[in-house]
């Protein structure tokens, strides 16, 4: 149910192939991938290694192009990089060179917002839990640390989509849990679109309004869920286990043989 | 309990035994009773006798004594500041043994070459003898040290501006890479030195030819440091920056320099090690000022205690601006992981 047509995330028939390193061949990493994201939406991108997810997610980011197809944003096709499709990766994301609010004033002062928002730097230091650490480089932080840092320097530029490549996957499952919280909370708050690829189906379920799932080679989507789920969710309640246990079965990793007891 | 780095310490460490710390006591006074001893021995012991019938060619000053005093002085401060600070008392304990040895040496070495000649002149100039001459010739030797430096840093600065746009530019775009890599092959190998012989006759100045040679010898591990550095930067720094609309000129500028930083530096410490060797043999090949030609110069005349206050000089002035760059480093390093 969107009102504008043209406005959020639109993927039409994407393919993507790579030219394999040091071999004659070619990968086929995307076939035919469609998709729409409205705008506001939280949207994870699910699937095995090799499904294609991360390649999509740099597509819509602007750092990879598609061999055919294109993806449209606000209606006009992708052409690189932008601010206002902001990049969160697994670990590497921090210029470890600067300390916290020096990373946060880079961005601020390379998307030319310097002066109109330096005074929410602090704001934001506060809002991750690093204003004691402002002044610290990355070096000196824990892995948590760094992704919030992360987190709020690219939210900090005000961009539509924040585009996350599994920001979590390098943490401990008590800290991934904790910053899961900070995700949903920084959304509400915020309500630019997230796209999040990962591999973890709770995180999945736990974050995002809907679910792409993909199957890998070649990359696919298998299917779509629609989570009508309100926020903040509950990891134990029935609702979250039925809809864990049906994408396990989509996905083969369970199955509905009932157990059986050794005795 | 907030206790001090200090505190935890005392409290982990095993206690020590009363013998050894009857030895700990002894060895923190130990340092300034030799010194003690040696001024004694310097003054009171007589010299030997060619040397004290001439004391024209063989002058024997106070020069010496101000030395060692100094060197006692700064023990005494130590000494008192152990008795009221733990800490200071185990930094004294920690250390006297080096300065007992240093103190025992100097005895030594005086007694061998200034009270009975073991070790003869000119060869073996006794301390005095040096100190002497670095006094004598403080003004060329400050001259020369000026010189030198200019030197240095001439050949220093301009191999490493060059060095670094070279490995930058060649780490950063294929097209710099394809003509600089070349170069880099071809001439890396090659000792700076080895061209000497080439600019004593080619350059107009010989200034200028050793600035060249210095350049030379520090253009290449600067390059090469830098090449390395900017190609090893993690791909996802320059992609984040480009997401903040971050310019070509900026992402090299902003993102490859200050991450490869740490490799930049590794180059620019060996090439100022390059930088000095290609200085002395400049100096003592042709150049006619600075730290190499005194001592070649002093060579000449078979002024040894001039020579060797010389490369005790050599060896000050290197250490300080070895110094001066290790800070350098820190500073612009201090992000990094100890």
């Amino acid at each position: 149910m969107r009102e504008n047509m043209s406005a959020g995330i639109g993927i039409n028939n994407v393919t993507k192939i790579f030219a394999r390193q040091g071999a004659d061949e070619t990968l086929l990493a995307l076939d035919s991938v469609s998709v729409d994201i409205a705008p506001g939406e939280f949207v994870t991108l699910l699937g095995t290694s090799g499904c294609g997810k991360s390649t999509l997610l740099r597509i819509i980011a602007g750092l990879e192009v598609p061999t055919k197809g294109d993806v449209l944003f606000n209606g006009e096709k992708i052409m690189g990089t932008s601010p206002q499709r902001g990049l969160v990766f697994q670990e590497h994301t921090l210029f470890t060179w600067l300390t916290v609010r020096e990373n946060v004033e880079f961005a601020l002062k390379a998307t030319k917002q310097y002066r109109d928002k330096r005074h929410e730097i602090s704001d934001w230091l506060e809002l991750a839990g690093l204003s004691e650490f402002a002044d610290n480089y990355p070096h000196q932080l824990s892995g948590g640390m760094r992704q919030r840092a992360a987190l709020v320097r690219a939210l900090a530029v005000s961009p539509e989509v924040l585009l996350l490549d599994e920001p979590l996957g390098a943490l401990d499952s008590f800290t991934r849990m904790s910053l899961q919280d900070e995700l949903v909370r920084l959304w509400k708050e915020r309500g630019n679109t997230m796209i999040m690829v990962t591999h973890d189906v709770d995180e999945a379920i736990y974050l995002s309004q809907r679910i792409v799932i993909m199957s890998p080679r070649p990359g696919r989507i298998s299917r779509i869920f629609s989570l009508p789920l309100s926020y903040p969710r509950n990891r134990a309640s029935d609702d979250f286990t039925l809809l864990r246990t049906d994408i396990l079965k989509l996905m083969d990793f369970a199955s509905d043989v009932r157990e059986e007891y050794t005795i | 309990m907030k206790l001090s780095v200090w505190e935890l310490h005392r409290l982990e460490s095993s206690p020590k035994s009363k013998l050894r710390r009857i030895l700990e006591r002894g060895l923190s006074i130990l340092p300034l009773l030799l010194v003690a001893a040696l001024l004694l021995e310097y003054k009171l012991i007589p010299n030997d006798p060619k040397y004290a019938a001439n004391k024209i060619a063989y002058p024997v000053s106070d020069t010496y004594t101000v030395f060692v005093g100094l060197f006692g002085i700064a023990l005494l401060v130590y000494f008192i500041r152990s008795l009221f600070s733990e800490k200071a008392y185990e930094r004294l304990v920690y250390k006297a043994p080096l300065y007992c040895v240093i103190a025992l040496l100097l005895m030594v070495y005086d007694y061998l070459t200034l009270k009975t000649g073991t070790l003869p002149m000119p060869y073996f100039p006794w301390v005095d003898r040096i100190l002497l001459a670095i006094v004598g010739d403080r003004k060329i030797l400050l001259y020369c040290i000026a010189h030198s430096l200019v030197l240095l840093f001439n050949g220093y600065l301009s191999g490493a501006v060059i060095g670094l746009i070279c490995g930058v530019g060649a780490g950063w775009s294929p097209k710099i890479r394809y003509w600089v890599m070349p170069l880099v092959k071809l001439l890396g190998p090659i000792p700076s030195t080895t061209w000497i012989s080439i600019i004593l006759i080619v350059a107009s100045s010989l200034f200028g030819g050793s600035v060249f040679m210095i350049a030379l010898g520090v253009w290449y591990p600067v390059t090469m440091s830098a090449f390395n550095g900017v190609s090893n930067v993690d791909k996802s720094n320059f992609e984040v920056a480009r997401t903040f609309g971050v310019s070509n000129m900026g992402l090299v500028l902003k993102i490859a320099v200050p991450a490869a930083m740490p490799s930049i530096f590794n180059g620019l410490t060996q090439g100022m090690g390059i930088a000095c060797t290609a200085l002395m043999v400049a100096e003592m090949l042709g150049v006619e000022s600075g730290l190499g030609w005194y001592i070649n110069w002093q060579r000449g005349w078979a002024e040894f205690a001039k020579m060797y206050a010389a490369v005790i000089i050599i060896c000050l002035t290197f250490t300080v601006v070895n110094l001066i760059l290790t800070l350098v480093k820190k500073r612009v390093l201090r992000w990094q992981e100890e």
